[in-house]
């Protein structure tokens, strides 16, 4: 691996090739029918160039000829000049040559991949056998790309992750449907990802517990509430809240958090990293060691304590705030240029444990799983919230029907007053902004006050 | 631009897996070419022109499916796609459910067929100068004009041939009004359509309405009380709505049996006011179904009475439900009779919602959400702009709530919808 000084390069100079191959499974089972048995393959070439302000970009199927192709993306980029002169500043250089295959177990036949999953099928189905349906997802999804940029970036890259999901649905005591779902997601393919019953068989019985207390949930009360969020929230709280309007980006096109560099965005108990490749000495589950643009990627702290350190850049975002790019400049498919994204994002452990929280609170929440969340530029978030149980006199009460939870990230940051020792990291959703992107999100359980939707 | 044959790809493709041994095969060729002039940051950024094509698969054998789709067309990658997919289907669980469509037949050539850069420039630019002129608080962080042409030849090893070649033109503005430190919440409004000069820029897809209420949310309040009032929904808003209904009447809800709707087809689920009809020839639409049949023309709702549910074929085979093909997209609720300014002034307290940000509602419709680029009602008169503030109700309640249908409509292509006014919703 070779990195360069962070010198600039020629405006007109930058290019970039990239040969991308994106391969995906899924596979839907419903109460043992299979629904959807697909996997899909898109493989091409593309080129962007950056010209005298301005970019062209191209994308052709297959193992076209790349000089082609830039030449396409050089023609696009010099067909904006219609738009007149243009002045920027020179992006940063930067370069990589390296590879990095994640090596997982050998691969599993689809019939035996089906035969788990028939197998999960059947255990679920009897041993609970009150559900009115058992659904299981299995996702698969290995990128691979070969880029090669103007810098003398030279470098092979490759992301794979499985997931599965478990879904149970039931009756509430009105007879009105219920589901609850548990996500087990593994960097690798499906391989990686152990489905058989001995591992699972305590998971799938808590979700089941789970279930059977959301049977009789109460609705939640809405306005401002005490809520512990388990590790598996504080993920979505660093991904939603604060990620997001760190996205350089997000942060040039009017976030508040431009202006709020070295100030207190969260109590002093609050760090939060984008990691790069490695966390604690190991590698993460989505690992980026080079961008696609061929930066070599770094760690970006966004909040230190606190206060607000910095953000996630690409070379354009980074000349235009006159820093250094972080690596984070990523494209999901091969017809996509690479935008500002996050990588591996996480709050840092602390040192409460999560029983003491709970006893800690007099009255509130605690918020157990999330389906989905949402980020403003005024760092106003919500995240779905389909698991949860009253707190009273710091001991858990009856579960809660499926609500939201929202605040401003840096009040709700500002209030927490506990966070966890462990650490959960997850990555079995997409995060979306223009493209669909592979990311994971980290963290312990967090303390804090914030808004929850309800009568 | 690429010369491909589809309908000899596909075909092809249907022998090589007739001949692997599968008992009943699809497959669909596609081709899609994309010009694209891109807005980043309020000014003109970058253009595209990306190919893509696909080839998908899908096999039957022993009542086992399985399903592939490669951008590869080489002979070579073919064959081995196909004895792939031949090694992935028996693995499968037999399913008598499984099958492939009959004797359909379409060919349908809308929209403009060729890009027009200098159309593209031209209404990049002319939103550009609305922007700098009438919505200077605006920071439109993303942008695009652009034109797709999409071409697809699907075949069925039961004598289907169904070909599309649909070109559109879009337009799309989103980002938020900054006025010193202050920031309004992130918007967004765009579309498709057969022809982006029929109007000025700003004025497709509710473009303009977006980029002026966005300056006047820099300054929003929270609530001052909780309350339960009037909500109206935006035709953005009223997505959310329809997505869910939409998910209660399609297969997975049907196959799991979690659909409030299985059982109540010819009974009224919603207000009478509510009339739901397919525009499958809407631009950027083929009336072609992802199971290979032709979309005719299709009531789901008229006058709030459930006209049909819209399982797939494997759905229906599975369900017993009887058979309804819709296509990708194109959906329209009809024009009300109430004029925007009357539906608005019949609210005495309610909030006029632009879009809600929420997590996805239960099965049976709860849901609890943000209301974004939202503005207080009362006594008729839209005031303050809101933050911090979240709604709460049910989906299916909601529909059958609804009280008032606007006269005029947003048309995005992919759906044209009214503004509905509806009762009873919390807000905290």
């Amino acid at each position: 691996m070779t990195a360069s000084t962070a010198t600039a390069v020629p405006v007109a100079g930058y290019t970039e090739t990239r040969h991308h191959e994106l391969r995906k499974t899924r596979i839907l089972m419903i109460d043992g029918s299979l629904s959807s048995n697909a996997r899909t393959c898109e493989a091409g070439v593309s080129a962007r160039v950056h010209d005298r302000g301005y970019w062209g970009f191209a994308a052709v199927p297959g193992a076209a000829d790349s000089q082609i192709v830039l030449d396409r993306a050089r023609a696009n980029a010099q067909a904006m000049s219609r738009f007149g002169a243009r002045s920027s500043a020179p992006l940063p250089q930067g370069s990589y040559r390296g590879e990095h295959v994640f090596q997982g177990r050998a691969p599993i036949s689809p019939k035996e991949n089906l035969e788990r999953l028939s197998a999960l099928n059947a255990y679920c189905r009897q041993r609970y056998s009150g559900l009115r349906s058992v659904r299981l997802m299995l996702l698969e999804e290995h990128h691979t790309k070969q880029l090669a940029t103007s810098t003398g970036t030279r470098a092979l890259s490759s992301i794979q992750r499985a997931v599965c999901y478990v879904v149970f649905a039931a009756e509430d005591e009105q007879g009105a449907p219920i589901d609850l779902a548990e996500p087990l997601s593994v960097k690798g393919s499906f391989a990686d990802l152990d489905l058989s019953t001995d591992t699972l068989a305590a998971q799938l019985d808590r979700l089941h517990e789970h279930l059977q207390a959301k049977r009789h949930a109460v609705p939640a009360r809405g306005g401002l509430h005490t809520v512990v969020m388990a590790p598996r929230l504080a993920g979505m709280l660093a991904h939603e809240a604060m990620g997001h309007p760190c996205e350089a980006d997000i942060v040039l096109g009017g976030a508040v958090t431009a202006d709020l560099v070295d100030q207190r965005v969260a109590s002093d108990l609050v760090t939060m990293v984008d990691f790069a490749s490695h966390c604690a000495g190991a590698e993460v589950m989505i690992p980026v060691y080079v961008d696609d643009e061929g930066t070599p990627s770094r760690d970006a702290v966004l909040i230190e304590r606190g206060i607000l350190r910095g953000f996630m850049n690409s070379r354009e975002t980074a000349a235009a705030m006159g820093t250094e790019a972080t690596g984070s400049a990523r494209a999901f498919g091969p017809t996509d240029e690479p935008l500002v994204r996050m990588r591996n994002t996480a709050i840092l452990p602390g040192s409460s444990r999560l029983t003491e929280m709970i006893e800690g609170v007099d009255e509130g929440y605690l918020l157990m799983a999330t389906s989905n969340g949402q980020a403003d530029t005024t760092t106003e978030f919500m995240f779905g919230i389909n698991l949860a149980y009253e707190i009273r006199g710091g001991r858990l009460g009856r579960a809660v029907r499926d609500t939201t939870l929202s605040g401003s990230a840096i009040e709700v940051l500002k209030t927490v007053d506990a966070v966890s020792d462990d650490m959960v990291w997850g990555a079995s959703g997409y995060c979306g902004k223009k493209q669909p992107m592979v990311v994971s999100m980290g963290g312990p359980a967090v303390r804090a006050r914030a808004h929850l939707g309800g009568e | 631009m690429s010369q491909l044959d589809l309908q000899a790809i596909a075909e092809r493709a249907l022998e090589l897996m007739l001949a692997q041994g599968f008992e009943h095969a699809q497959s669909s060729a596609r081709l899609t070419q994309l010009t694209e002039l891109n807005i980043e940051l309020n000014r003109p950024s970058l253009l595209r022109s990306t190919e893509t094509h696909r080839l998908g698969l899908l096999g039957l054998v022993g009542g086992r499916k399985a399903a592939t789709e490669l951008s590869d067309l080489s002979e070579h990658a073919l064959r081995e796609a196909v004895a792939a997919l031949h090694a992935d289907a028996a693995g499968a669980p037999a399913d008598e459910a499984n099958a492939v469509s009959a004797g359909q037949r379409a060919d349908i050539v809308q929209g403009p067929q060729h890009p027009d850069v200098d159309l593209l420039a031209s209404q990049v630019q002319a939103l550009l100068e609305f922007r700098a002129c009438e919505t200077p608080k605006m920071m439109l962080s993303e942008g695009c004009a652009s034109h797709t042409l999409t071409q697809t030849c699907t075949l069925t090893s039961g004598g289907s041939v169904l070909a599309s070649r649909i070109g559109a033109l879009s337009l799309m503005a989103s980002g938020s009004a900054r006025d010193g430190k202050r920031a309004s919440s992130f918007n967004d409004a765009g579309g498709q359509t057969h022809d982006l000069a029929a109007q000025p820029a700003q004025a497709h897809f509710g473009i303009e309405a977006m980029m002026r209420e966005s300056e006047r949310q820099v300054d929003p309040s929270a609530l001052k009380a909780h309350f339960t009032g009037d909500v109206v929904l935006t035709p953005y808003a009223v997505v959310d709505l329809l997505d869910w209904f939409q998910s209660q009447i399609s297969d997975d809800r049907l196959i799991a049996g979690t659909s409030l709707y299985a059982r109540r087809v010819g009974q009224a689920i919603a207000s009478p006011l509510l009339h739901l009809h397919s525009r499958f020839d809407a631009p950027g639409v083929a009336a072609i179904s992802a199971d290979a049949f032709a979309t005719p023309a299709l009531a789901v709702l008229d006058s709030g009475m459930l006209r049909s549910l819209t399982p797939s074929l494997y759905g229906s085979r599975k369900t017993g439900l009887p058979h309804v093909p819709v296509a990708s997209g194109g959906w329209s609720i009809a024009a009300g009779s109430t004029p925007l300014a009357d539906l608005l002034r019949g609210v005495t307290r309610g909030v006029l919602v632009g879009r809600f940000s929420m997590g996805m509602p239960s099965p049976g419709g709860d849901f609890s959400g943000v209301v974004k680029n939202s503005f207080l009602i009362e006594d008729g008169q839209v005031g303050t702009a809101l933050s911090g503030v979240m709604a709460a109700g049910n989906m299916a309640r909601m529909l059958e709530a609804v009280s008032a249908v606007s006269a005029e409509r947003i048309d995005t292509g992919a759906w044209h919808l009214p503004w509905l006014r509806i009762g009873g919703l919390h807000f905290s």
